[in-house]
């Protein structure tokens, strides 16, 4: 698994590759923690090279989104592949977050 | 005639009338024949002495006449035997005699042949009453040898004087004969020789006048009979001489007749009832002293009674004519005093026809019709109140109606209504039927499938109707509520028993048949509170042993115990409630355990244990039974079918550590295992995430923080589907018991857990949780499609 953010046109961007199953979502929660941090602008997060992901995966999800409408912001996913998008779908988080 | 019985029967004042006057046509009826028999027997009585009387006068005025021409004769006699020679005395004395009694006939004084020298052979001095003047000849002749004559011999030889028997007088001078009767005797000479004879005769058509002047009634006549029968005296002159008394009887034999004539002739006095010529006649007889004649007075019975007949008649004619207009007047009053009770039926038809304000006629009378009237204008009151009443009730009822219709649709709906049969399912079948005995029962039954489990239950709550379906209703959700969160029956019925028994201040109760079948298996695990133990239906008909519970609802501290069987493939399980066994039909017989079982055997042999075929034989068989009696009870059944899945064809495994770090190699298992099975990525990594979440979940939950453990995960596949089974020797833990996340709710209010369970659920096609052995067996299952 690995994860890296960035800031592109005043949106931080975290880039996710290779699954995030339970055993990856405890460092992926520690990187990824500077997303709760964010004031101001929109986060984009690229699923684009993700290939799997479990409930740990989308806990880690659930909590940047609530933590950034607190704040006022908008969480946006991206490039999210078809078998990914089945969990989305499946646990209702197509709802509450917003695709690109 | 139909006409007027009817016309009767519709009439009252006609009916009433009709027997007053019957009643008292019987009384007249009754008196007047009693008074018409006493009346006849008087007349009757009273025509026998009056005829006996006339009778008797009669025959003494006849005896008159008899004795006088006797005592002419005697006298006569002196004087001829005084001056028998001098033959010009004899015309003198003949004449004499004659004038001296003008109702004799004739007079003849003969003598014997040459008395009278002079006068040759012959010497008869003959008077006769010729018109008003007496004729007196001298008879005998050549032609008239008067001595051979009867008149003539029957005293001489007799030797005392004598009435000879009728016979023809013939008159010479005037050619003209008369019938007669000759009252004869000799006279003699000094010496007591015969010289003669002096006949003096008398005419029967005279004589028969004479007795016939005299009658009691207008029609009756005399008759009068000499000793051999022959008529002297008779209505019809021919008959006289010329016919007996008995003539008439060789033709048409008549033995009243015989009897009378013999009577008559033997001298007898009497008094005979008899039919002479098709006529009812009184005959009153009696014989003439002396002459051997017996006379008898014959008066029709008709003449008797003409009096009394008309009488009879009159007084039939004025009762009658009396009653017909009695029964008029009665009709008439009878009519007039009813007809308030017309009136009075057709304001009842008003008020019937729905106009119950209808004024109703006041008759002013204070007799029952007016009492009728009173009570009616009453009953019209209370019918107005009433209907109101009965508006409301009626309202009332439409609308307990209404309300237990759709009570009865709640309660069909909490049942369920699609049954999984062979096509939805390869391991198990189900049907079950519920028919309340009222609109709404105290019967239920509930099924569903959790996991690779099927729960179910069956129940009767105590009593029928409204109670009873509310009281089935919270069992009913109570057992879902508590199966949601238990899996084992006994800890199932305990939990109900406890949350029932705390509300249950009616004291009701509920037996309870709590059933959860692990398919996998065919491990049945079961507790019975009270209830029919079910059938067993395999190769035999057995009931399930079953201990003895109490049933739900009594006591709040009762502990249940649990029952377990293995069900062979192809078992089926028959579930009942006592409406099945008890119900009855009309002659109060039940149905019977014996007759379940008769429908089980035959369903058996007829290969027919298939859960619905079963019901349905089972209910045609009650059907049958109960005929046209009516439901006493709720009846309930339920059957289930299970069958055995087949055995797997590899099996894998692999086991971790108690570290979520380990989920790498678990998901590089699964996606080996998805991969020989043949399955998509999609597929692939749907399973991936249920296995991954199912792993977790027992390594965060089953091992207390920090503690080591293995997790043993096994993939066994066959054609059908790909099972994986999660095995751990941690603390209990049933993940299958979390309540489900809501998937639909915002951010903000999603919670951090619970996904997994979700995601297990839906990625799966089954998860089943077991604790065998203190280990935790958590088993998903995927199918594969063909």
């Amino acid at each position: 698994m690995k994860i890296r953010i960035e800031e592109i046109d005043g949106n931080v961007v975290a880039f996710l590759e290779g699954s995030l199953d339970t055993a990856a979502a405890p460092e992926a929660e520690k990187v990824m923690d500077p997303l709760n941090n964010v004031e101001g602008k929109d986060i984009i997060i690229d699923c684009t090279d993700l290939e799997y992901i479990s409930s740990a995966g989308l806990r880690i999800f659930l909590g940047i989104l609530q933590n950034a409408e607190d704040r006022g912001g908008h969480v946006y996913i991206k490039g999210l592949n078809e078998k990914v998008f089945a969990t989305f779908t499946l646990t209702g988080f197509n709802n509450i977050f917003e695709f690109m | 005639m139909k006409e007027i019985i009817i016309y009767i029967r519709r009439k009252l004042s006609v009916r009433l009338s009709l027997w007053v006057v019957l009643f008292a046509a019987l009384n007249f009826n009754v008196a007047l024949g009693f008074l018409f028999y006493q009346s006849r027997e008087t007349v009757r009585l009273e025509a026998i002495s009056h005829a006996t009387h006339i009778l008797d006068n009669t025959i003494l005025r006849v005896e008159n006449i008899l004795n006088r021409i006797e005592v002419a004769s005697n006298n006569a006699k002196w004087f001829i035997q005084r001056h028998s020679d001098q033959p010009d005395s004899m015309m003198v004395y003949s004449r004499i005699m004659l004038l001296n009694n003008p109702d004799f006939c004739n007079c003849s004084i003969a003598f014997e042949p040459y008395h009278f020298k002079d006068y040759g052979r012959y010497f008869s001095a003959y008077s006769k009453h010729v018109g008003d003047s007496i004729r007196t000849v001298h008879g005998g002749s050549d032609h008239y040898q008067y001595f051979y004559m009867d008149w003539y011999l029957m005293s001489k030889l007799l030797g005392h004087p004598c009435w000879t028997e009728p016979y023809m007088d013939y008159d010479v001078p005037t050619n003209s004969n008369e019938m007669v009767t000759s009252y004869c005797q000799t006279f003699t000479d000094k010496q007591g020789k015969v010289i003669g004879v002096i006949s003096t005769s008398l005419s029967l058509s005279w004589l028969s006048q004479t007795i016939s002047a005299t009658k009691p009634y207008p029609n009756s006549y005399s008759i009068m009979i000499g000793r051999g029968g022959t008529y002297f005296v008779h209505p019809d002159t021919t008959k006289i001489t010329r016919e007996t008394i008995f003539t008439q009887t060789i033709e048409t034999p008549d033995t009243a007749l015989t009897s009378l004539g013999y009577a008559m002739q033997h001298g007898e006095e009497g008094m005979k009832q008899m039919n002479i010529n098709g006529e009812e006649c009184y005959v009153f007889y009696k014989p003439i002293r002396n002459t051997g004649c017996s006379m008898a007075i014959i008066c029709p019975e008709n003449d008797i009674f003409r009096g009394f007949d008309r009488l009879r008649r009159t007084i039939i004619i004025i009762v009658t004519v009396g009653l017909l207009l009695m029964l008029f007047f009665f009709i008439r009053i009878i009519t007039r005093e009813l007809r308030p009770l017309g009136q009075l039926a057709d304001e009842a038809e008003t008020i019937a026809s729905g106009h119950f304000d209808e004024e109703l006629p006041d008759f002013q009378r204070i007799d029952e019709i007016g009492q009728l009237s009173h009570s009616f204008r009453n009953m019209q009151q209370s019918l107005v109140k009433h209907i109101e009443e009965l508006k409301d009730t009626t309202a009332q009822k439409a609308s307990i109606e209404s309300d237990l219709r759709i009570a009865s649709n709640i309660q069909m709906g909490m049942l369920p209504e699609i049954f999984p049969t062979k096509a939805d399912r390869d391991d198990v079948q189900l049907y079950a039927t519920l028919a309340p005995a009222k609109e709404v029962g105290g019967d239920l039954f509930d099924f569903y499938f959790r996991d690779e489990k099927l729960f179910f239950c069956i129940g009767d709550v105590s009593g029928k109707g409204v109670p009873a379906s509310l009281f089935m209703a919270v069992t009913r959700s109570t057992f879902r509520t508590v199966s949601a969160q238990e899996s084992k029956p006994d800890r199932i019925v305990t939990t109900m028993n406890k949350t029932i028994a705390d509300m249950n201040k009616t004291h009701m109760f509920v037996t309870l048949f709590v059933g959860v079948l692990d398919l996998p298996t065919g491990r049945l695990y079961y507790c019975n509170a009270g209830h029919n133990a079910p059938l067993l239906v395999s190769a035999d008909i057995k009931e399930l042993p079953c201990d003895s519970n109490i049933a739900v609802g009594f006591r709040k501290k009762w502990k249940y115990s649990l029952q377990e069987a293995q069900l062979s493939t192809g078992t089926t399980l028959f579930l009942y409630t006592d409406g099945l066994n008890e119900a009855m039909n009309a002659d109060k017989e039940q149905f019977e355990m014996e007759r379940i079982n008769e429908v089980a055997v035959r369903a058996l042999a007829n290969q027919q244990q298939e859960p619905h075929e079963l019901i349905n034989q089972m209910i045609k068989a009650v059907h049958q039974f109960v005929g046209d009696a009516e439901q006493s009870d709720d009846m309930t059944m339920m059957a289930i079918q299970y069958i055995w899945q087949q055995t797997d064809l590899q099996t894998q495994s692999i086991v971790l550590p108690n570290n979520t770090q380990e989920v790498t190699r678990l998901n590089a298992f699964v996606e080996e295992v998805c991969k020989t099975v043949g399955f998509d990525e999609m597929v692939t990594m749907q399973i991936k995430v249920a296995v991954e979440e199912a792993v977790v979940n027992v390594m965060k939950y089953a091992y207390p923080q920090g503690k080591p453990g293995n997790v043993r995960i096994e993939a066994a596949h066959n054609d059908q589907r790909l099972k994986f089974t999660i095995i751990d020797s941690g603390k209990p833990f049933d993940p299958t018991i979390q309540s489900e996340v809501d998937t639909t709710l915002p951010a903000k209010k999603r919670s951090l857990g619970g996904l997994g369970i979700h995601i297990m659920r839906q990625n799966m096609d089954s998860i089943n949780y077991e604790r065998t052995d203190n280990l935790n067996v958590l088993t998903l299952r995927k199918k594969i499609k063909q």
